[in-house]
């Protein structure tokens, strides 16, 4: 009974001492905003990585998602004789709900993923005690430039993905279906108010940094508390970041949602 | 010799999760000397070299640096610190998603306000110095082993560090190329005065370039002098490094087996 509320307590404190260093690195990626050296190329180049990269993927995930949107929306309005407010359906689940969240899930499998296998790689080969050895610090040079850049790009793609599946609903509801297109587009325009927008964009930028954050951190810290630096501790990081980063977007889409409403 | 010490160790005990590594280790680095610290692997080398260069945590006097306590830097303090030094890891530690010219840079551009065409010249001066001048735009997963240590290396000199921490530099490398580097490391010490770090386990190159030699086992010194009085030790252990002579592995049969086939079997072979 005691070594089990031992290991209990040991395994506590282990988890503690993880959410305080995610808490640290946290406070270190913000601060880099503001330390040397400058960031403008680094940035620029992220952006690249993170948002133009991502545009097709995104594009197409938004186009099918407001495309299935029309479908079933239509189905289910035309039971009680309401397909004039399949536009507001569809906008209104993009803007609000949709296109925040699948932004961030396909940005998180495309560019997450990528970022931190790149650091993982970079700490294991030792290139991040270089980095420190120079007396670069890691955070303001590697890590705040990812974040500045993904909070520039995931609203940015959130705002094209729900273009882009309001489209979609179009194309299936009023082209295929015959939905007036008087009516899908008046629907929008009447129904989605700046508070919707507004909740979009909180959203985004809030999952910017989740996915960042965790997806660097995982990576900054690949194998090092196994004290066994190898591309198995890279791959595992991998899964773990991408598997923590999307349970935890879903997880603060709920609590931002509650409290915005 | 006249030489002062730089770097001055004095007591530093070192553990990894709970396992000590390193035990009441003792010894000073003079300056614009090389300092070569050598011992089988797994002796605590690297441990010891990343404790000195900042990387694992050192308790306060434990390593004094100028006087000055290593483990009581803050991190101002240890940020002024590393920009004395210069390191080559064992690894090179290239970042793949630059050309050679630009990991040269990558110090020059963040701690430096000279101009791109400046930077780009100091890049290959330190390239022409490491005979890569025309290596410069090729990217690290193109280059050979030893070409990747002579462009850390270049790295590690862009800024003309007063102190050179080198981790195994002949590791790896066929001896033309072993031999060039011993070389390099002695033309700094003479030309510009560095103090130099060499961590290795190569005997030939470290009495070819050691003004003074520390010989480590287990994590402990054995033995700490010129060449010569190393070559003329009475330590059984460092006589058994420098002769090479293997381990004579104590048998234990009744552990052998019992790893091997498990415990049963060990049990009805008693």
């Amino acid at each position: 009974m005691t070594r089990l509320v031992q290991s209990l307590g040991a395994a506590t404190l282990d988890q503690l001492a993880h959410l305080g260093r995610m808490g640290l690195f946290l406070v270190y990626m913000i601060r880099g905003i503001v330390k040397p050296p400058g960031k403008f190329w680094s940035v620029i180049k992220q952006i690249h990585f993170i948002g133009t990269k991502s545009f097709f993927v995104i594009g197409f995930t938004a186009a099918f998602t407001g495309m299935v949107l029309g479908l079933q929306g239509y189905y289910t309005l035309s039971k009680f004789g309401s397909e004039g407010l399949l536009g507001s359906g569809v906008a209104l689940s993009l803007i609000r709900e949709l296109g925040p969240v699948l932004s961030a899930l396909m940005v998180t499998g495309r560019a997450g993923s990528a970022i931190c296998a790149e650091i993982g790689i970079m700490r294991i080969d030792e290139q991040i005690d270089a980095l420190e050895c120079m007396a670069i610090d890691p955070y303001s040079y590697l890590i705040t430039p990812k974040l500045l850049a993904g909070l520039v790009c995931l609203p940015l793609l959130t705002a094209y993905c729900d273009v882009v599946g309001i489209f979609g609903g179009y194309l299936v509801g009023v082209d295929l279906l015959g939905v007036s297109p008087g009516a899908y587009l008046s629907g929008v325009e009447n129904s989605v108010v700046w508070k919707d927008v507004y909740m979009g964009m909180v959203k985004s930028l809030g999952f910017a940094v989740l996915m960042i954050w965790i997806c660097t951190y995982k990576g900054f810290y690949a194998g090092v508390d196994d004290g066994n630096f190898g591309p198995e501790q890279v791959g595992r990081a991998t899964t773990n970041a991408v598997v923590l980063s999307s349970v935890s977007i879903l997880a603060a889409d709920y609590v931002v949602t509650s409290i915005l409403l | 010799m006249g030489h002062r010490d730089l770097i001055d160790v004095c007591g530093l005990n070192s553990h990894y999760s709970g396992r000590q590594v390193l035990f009441d280790i003792r010894f000073g680095i003079p300056d614009t000397n090389i300092t070569v610290i050598m011992g089988v692997s797994g002796c605590g080398k690297t441990t010891l070299l990343r404790h000195l260069i900042g990387l694992k945590r050192t308790r306060p006097e434990q390593i004094m640096v100028d006087g000055q306590d290593l483990g009581k830097f803050n991190e101002e303090e240890m940020r002024n610190y590393r920009r004395r030094l210069g390191v080559l890891f064992q690894s090179g530690a290239l970042f793949n998603s630059m050309t050679v010219s630009q990991n040269i840079a990558v110090p020059l551009k963040v701690h430096t306000r000279l101009s791109d065409e400046t930077i780009r010249i100091m890049a290959l001066i330190k390239l022409n110095l490491l005979g890569l001048a025309e290596f410069g735009a090729f990217m690290p997963s193109q280059l050979s082993g030893g070409m990747r240590k002579r462009a850390g290396l270049a790295r590690a000199l862009a800024m003309d560090p007063e102190i050179l921490f080198v981790d195994e530099p002949s590791s790896g490398l066929d001896p033309i190329t072993a031999a060039g580097l011993d070389r390099l490391i002695l033309e700094l010490r003479d030309t510009l005065g560095m103090t130099i770090i060499v961590v290795t386990h190569e005997l030939e190159s470290a009495f070819r370039i050691a003004d003074r030699l520390i010989v480590m086992d287990r994590g402990c010194i054995l033995a700490a002098g010129s060449p010569d009085e190393i070559r003329a030790s009475q330590n059984e252990r460092v006589l058994q490094f420098l002769e090479r002579k293997a381990d004579t592995a104590e048998i234990n049969t009744a552990g052998y087996l019992s790893r091997i086939m498990g415990n049963e079997i060990t049990r009805s072979g008693r």
